[in-house]
């Protein structure tokens, strides 16, 4: 084998063979007139509008509001409206998005009781009203420990739970999807929702984290570098 | 992807014979009563139904994401949008026909680029010729500019 002189060098700076890919499938599609060039542009634009805000505002006010967040509890897709997000009428489709469809289980923390949400079967995520996945959530490992040792894998994201705080795991399906309600911190009274909803992370609407004041951001982890990285607008 | 030369082709068959699972029991395509209960049930679970199974901690990262990633993610709605697939057809092809090397050895949305392209074969709506002949025309346009 001549292999000495054929390190698997990754490709970083010719053009990969899925910007290739990419790129023929989707001018084949619209050239075969399966969906537009407008369409996919305006997929993407979509697409560039989500993240977590939303869901951190819905926290928030239910924080503040006991009405609101018993219709979290009831009706998470109703819930969604109050931070600007219509589950069926945001996205272009106006009848939702073709993979996350409508219907958003609001997970609400007790001091006695703490969600995390995992999709073993796939990466479901509610991504309409938390943007796109992170990469750990993604990972076979994440989705093959934590419905089974929850406590371990909560401790390798930092959070130590006393043995009296019962645990549970939503694993997400195509059908539904989850977001966490931690409880509401301590030194955080009297303040606004602006206030708080900058304390709840993406990562502690998982579930793999709890909000503390100070703390507006996730933990810092390892970052794979993309080789042509999308900017987002947020 | 044709292989030109003999080097070519024995390192291609290396790096293939790498990517086979390792099995930890012999396999023989044995005959039908060899197969137990327990057996048939292990054989027919899916490559992406991991809840449960053994793993050892790992570091968990972000990632910056490739606009090809977001571009495929786009395209694959946009199929189910305009109706040539559904979101759970996608699922099925990406993440249980796919087998487990593809499964556990591609990118996530390398998963979702190939069941792209395949669907548009497996439907009809291109053939391999044109799929192969466009995925030559972008190269070539990439190397000249």
């Amino acid at each position: 084998m001549a292999d000495h002189d054929h390190k698997p060098a990754p490709m970083v700076d010719e053009v990969s063979d899925f910007e290739i890919l990419e790129l023929a499938v989707r001018e084949l599609a619209i050239e075969k007139g399966l969906f537009s060039a407008e369409d996919h542009r305006v997929w993407t634009e979509y697409v560039h509008t989500l993240g977590p805000l939303p869901a951190a505002r819905l926290v928030a006010k239910a924080w503040l509001d006991p009405e609101y967040k018993k219709l979290c509890e009831e009706d998470g897709v109703e819930a969604s409206k109050a931070v600007g997000i219509d589950w069926v009428m945001t996205p272009p489709t106006h009848f939702g998005t073709p993979s996350d469809y409508c219907n958003l289980r609001v997970l609400v923390d007790t001091p006695k009781l703490k969600h995390v949400v995992v999709c073993t079967l796939c990466s479901c995520y509610p991504r309409p009203i938390l943007g796109q996945s992170p990469e750990w959530y993604r990972t076979p490992n994440y989705r093959r420990r934590l419905v089974r040792w929850p406590r371990q894998v909560l401790s390798e994201f930092g959070m130590q739970l006393p043995e009296d705080v019962e645990v549970r795991v939503a694993d997400s399906n195509q059908k539904t999807r989850y977001i966490v309600m931690p409880v509401r911190p301590e030194g955080t009274e009297g303040w606004t929702e602006d206030q708080l909803a900058e304390i709840v992370t993406r990562d502690c609407l998982i579930g793999v984290a709890l909000p503390k004041p100070g703390i507006t951001s996730n933990a810092k982890r390892p970052v794979l570098k993309a080789k042509n990285p999308v900017h987002h607008d947020h | 992807m044709s292989s030109s030369t003999r080097e070519e082709v024995l390192r291609h068959l290396q790096t293939v014979g790498q990517l086979q699972p390792a099995l930890h029991k012999q396999t023989h395509a044995p005959a039908p009563t060899e197969i137990t209960h327990t057996l048939y049930r292990a054989y027919t679970r899916s490559a992406h139904d991991v809840g449960g199974e053994y793993d050892v901690p790992i570091e968990w990262h972000e990632k910056e994401e490739e606009v090809w990633e977001l571009n495929t993610f786009a395209t694959c709605e946009c199929l189910a949008w305009r109706g040539v697939w559904t979101a759970e057809e996608r699922r099925r092809r990406q993440n249980v026909d796919v087998g487990q090397t593809i499964y556990l050895g591609l990118p996530y949305y390398g998963r979702w680029l190939m069941t792209a392209a395949l669907i548009l074969i497996d439907k009809q709506y291109v053939t391999l010729t044109e799929l192969h002949d466009k995925i030559e025309e972008v190269r070539k346009r990439y190397e000249q500019s």
